[in-house]
């Protein structure tokens, strides 16, 4: 696989090309109508893009010649230049040699670009109206010119999207046959099979490969919208932006667009004090507010943090005391934490006046579906005075994800990685029912535990959440997955592997079942249901 | 393999219906013709019938995608108890639901030597926008009857309540009374809802 930067370079090369050939056909079409501002402004257009690509690429020659040319037509569209004859042959030479260099791009031997067409274009630029020096000829090198069409195509998402969907059906049936070609103990057929094998895997990582963006599309757009945000909050921020080439699913970019903005407006307007205040506190002027992108394993983390005023716990509490979220007695108790994470409880908003940027009553509940609803996670962490610093671990891709499989009540289930903390086995002994609820210590933290088949099987009106009878055998096998900040113990009957799994959406009538986050085949045709975590969660807080 | 032989098996009782149902448009060979009184122009309607309980109900054939020996159907825990879960139909997941559970009918007994009780049928639905299978203790016939047979407002159906307004009309064939139910509003999202809560 070609490194990015070898890719950024064709993709250059490739925009470049296309600019040319609009060049070509505009300055032609201007040839025969002079007067035309519409397609001067194009021109200008085509080359000041290409002149800023050239330049942020670093390759000088090219930017070079776009910066002559364009002065000379910001000539030509202020009438100070006129589009004569003897200009109009510089300006396509001046064109013609910018298609060369494009095309030179990687020949090294190519050398210098004609010095007697530089200094044409430098005497209709420097020289105005006065025509007294003579314009060199040029010697016209590129007579025969080759047409070619470009490296790049444009494609529709959509059929992307196909394309992955058809992948992630072939791989469901290559499992199967690869299943299948074990049980038969047929040679041929098994080396068929680990072929067809190793062609999907490649064609699935191609597949996803095409709609890796970097997320840097989506982050290079933030620094004019804080400027809007921070202008009409009266604020001062300073932006900082890292990891802009890591790259991501494109639709999963496209769902966390408006989280992010989501959080960029709440930190403005929220978060962020005004400059008077904040050089009281001694901090400097200006906020600052900061969005990062790094790998971690097969995810993406995205950290955004300001250095606000932070959250106000007690301000939380009360508010989720207010919105009958939890009981007093309990808020009290809770850790910082615990009442954290009620920010993302459905309804909460902490916002106290309605501005034009935030605060219409859409909390972070809002960001914090877009994020289960591609299988990833958001974390949060304030220090009062300090700031806030949201964490979000996103998916690389939608549609294969690495999951746990296991077994309950002779039901096949799976539960993505991306949820689960650890797998451990423990003694019945060190389970202990308090309350209607069985908890566990693992390494000192006290974990909430459920008996999976009574929370999915048990009779509603006889489920004993909390009853260690219900358990069978004597050693526990628990998955712990992740929620909110809050860890739930999972007990189930046997634990598998870890595989990666294509999860199908449910169709309808049960698209509307939340429980289940999808469904997928294994390799012996038997169908696995995917689990999903933040709906069990709830599940379970509700039947408690 | 044991399917294999289960199917020659049930191939050789009856005509099969799947293979008529599979050909959608041709002429099926299984076929109650109910003639027409207003002569041969009528328009004719295709549905495909079968047992509930111990009445008789059919839908229209367009809906049927195919009829299959029932595949081992995956419970889904949690979800309404006219949902038997998910099955694999061709690498396709979809829902199966069992009729007489949905509509509280009382199972009656299979007749016995006509079939192998541990056998049943899945009509597999094509509605709007998704697949469905539908759960049924005998082999459904297809029929063939006027238009004019179904007899679309029977002075009962508006003393029902509205919660059964899933019946499109009650026909006469050979003597014999057949509910034609409006699959689309069978399972209608709001009653999903309703019954998940």
């Amino acid at each position: 696989m070609k490194s990015r930067e070898e890719e950024y370079k064709e993709i250059f090369v490739a925009e470049a090309l296309e600019y040319y050939d609009a060049l070509n056909r505009h300055i032609s079409e201007l040839e025969r109508k002079p007067q035309d501002d519409q397609i001067l402004a194009e021109v200008f257009r085509l080359l000041h893009n290409l002149k800023a690509n050239a330049k942020a690429i670093g390759y000088l020659q090219i930017s070079d010649v776009s910066h002559k040319l364009e002065t000379a037509f910001s000539l030509i569209r202020n009438r100070e230049l006129t589009f004569s004859d003897e200009v109009v042959t510089v300006l396509f030479d001046g064109i013609d040699l910018l298609g060369e260099l494009i095309h030179n791009i990687d020949n090294e031997n190519y050398g210098e670009a004609d010095p007697v067409l530089l200094r044409n274009l430098d005497i209709i630029v420097d020289n105005l109206s006065d025509s007294t020096i003579e314009l060199a000829k040029v010697q016209k090198y590129n007579t025969s010119k080759n047409l070619s069409l470009s490296d790049l195509i444009y494609i529709q998402i959509k059929k992307l999207d196909h394309l992955m969907n058809l992948v992630g059906e072939l791989m469901i049936d290559r499992d199967r046959i690869i299943s299948i070609s074990r049980e038969l103990n047929n040679d041929e057929l098994q080396n068929v099979s680990s072929h067809l094998y190793r062609i999907t895997e490649d064609l699935q990582y191609s597949v996803m490969d095409a709609r890796l963006v970097s997320i840097g599309t989506l982050f290079n757009k933030f620094p004019r919208i804080v400027r809007d945000i921070a202008a009409a909050e009266h604020k001062e921020v300073d932006l900082e932006l890292a990891g802009q080439d890591i790259q991501i699913d494109r639709n999963i970019l496209q769902i966390m667009t408006d989280s992010l903005l989501h959080l960029m407006r709440n930190a403005i307007s929220h978060g962020l004090e005004k400059p008077e205040e904040r050089e009281k506190k001694g901090k400097p002027r200006a906020g600052r507010v900061s969005l990062t992108a790094q790998n971690d394993r097969e995810n993406v983390l995205i950290r955004f943090s300001d250095d606000g005023k932070g959250i106000d716990l007690k301000q939380v509490k009360n508010t989720a005391i207010e919105r009958q979220l939890v009981t007093a007695d309990v808020a009290n108790d809770l850790s910082e934490v615990d009442a954290l994470s009620l920010l993302f409880e459905p309804g909460f908003s902490t916002a106290k006046e309605v501005t034009e940027f935030s605060g219409r009553g859409v909390g972070l509940d809002v960001v914090k579906n877009a994020i289960d609803s591609i299988g990833g996670r958001i974390s949060i962490d304030s220090k009062q005075g300090k700031g806030t610093t949201f964490t979000l671990r996103l998916p690389t891709s939608i549609a294969v994800k690495g999951a746990l499989l296991f077994e309950v009540d002779e039901i096949f289930y799976a539960i993505p990685l991306i949820h689960t903390e650890q797998v451990v086995s423990l003694d019945k002994d060190e389970l202990h029912e308090v309350g209607s609820a069985l908890v566990t210590d693992i390494l000192g933290e006290t974990v909430t535990v459920v008996y999976l088949h009574e929370l999915l099987n048990a009779d509603p009106s006889d489920m004993r959440l909390g009853d260690k009878r219900r358990l069978k055998g004597q050693v526990q096998n628990i998955i712990i997955v992740s929620y909110n900040n809050r860890k739930l113990g999972l007990i189930v009957d046997k634990l598998y592997r870890q595989q990666d799994i294509v999860v199908k959406p449910l169709r309808k009538p049960l698209d509307t079942i939340d429980l289940y986050g999808g469904v997928t085949l294994l390799g012996t045709g038997k169908v696995c249901l995917v689990l999903d975590v933040p709906a069990i969660t709830r599940f379970y807080v509700n039947k408690r | 393999m044991e399917k294999k032989e289960e199917k020659k098996q049930v191939s050789g009782e009856k005509e099969p219906v799947a293979e008529a149902v599979a050909q959608n448009t041709k002429e099926p060979r299984a076929v109650e013709t109910v003639p027409a009184k207003g002569g041969a122009n009528e328009e004719m309607v295709h549905l495909i019938m079968f047992r509930l309980g111990s009445e008789y109900y059919a839908i229209k054939i367009g809906l049927v995608k195919e009829v299959t020996i029932t595949p081992t159907i995956t419970r889904m825990p949690r979800t309404p108890h006219f949902i038997k879960g998910v099955a694999n139909i061709r690498g396709d997941i979809i829902a199966v639901m069992d009729l007489e559970q949905r509509f509280n009918i009382e199972p009656t007994p299979v007749e016995q030597g006509l079939h192998n009780p541990n056998v049943t049928y899945t009509l597999v639905l094509e509605a709007k926008d998704y697949n469905l299978g539908i759960i049924v203790r005998e082999m459904p016939q297809s029929i063939n009857l006027p238009v004019s047979k179904i007899d679309k407002t029977p002075s009962f159906l508006q003393d029902i309540n509205i919660q059964e307004n899933y019946i499109e009309g009650i026909a006469k064939v050979n003597n014999r009374l057949v509910i034609v139910l409006d699959m689309y509003k069978v399972l209608t999202q709001d009653e999903v809802n309703e019954l998940i809560g």
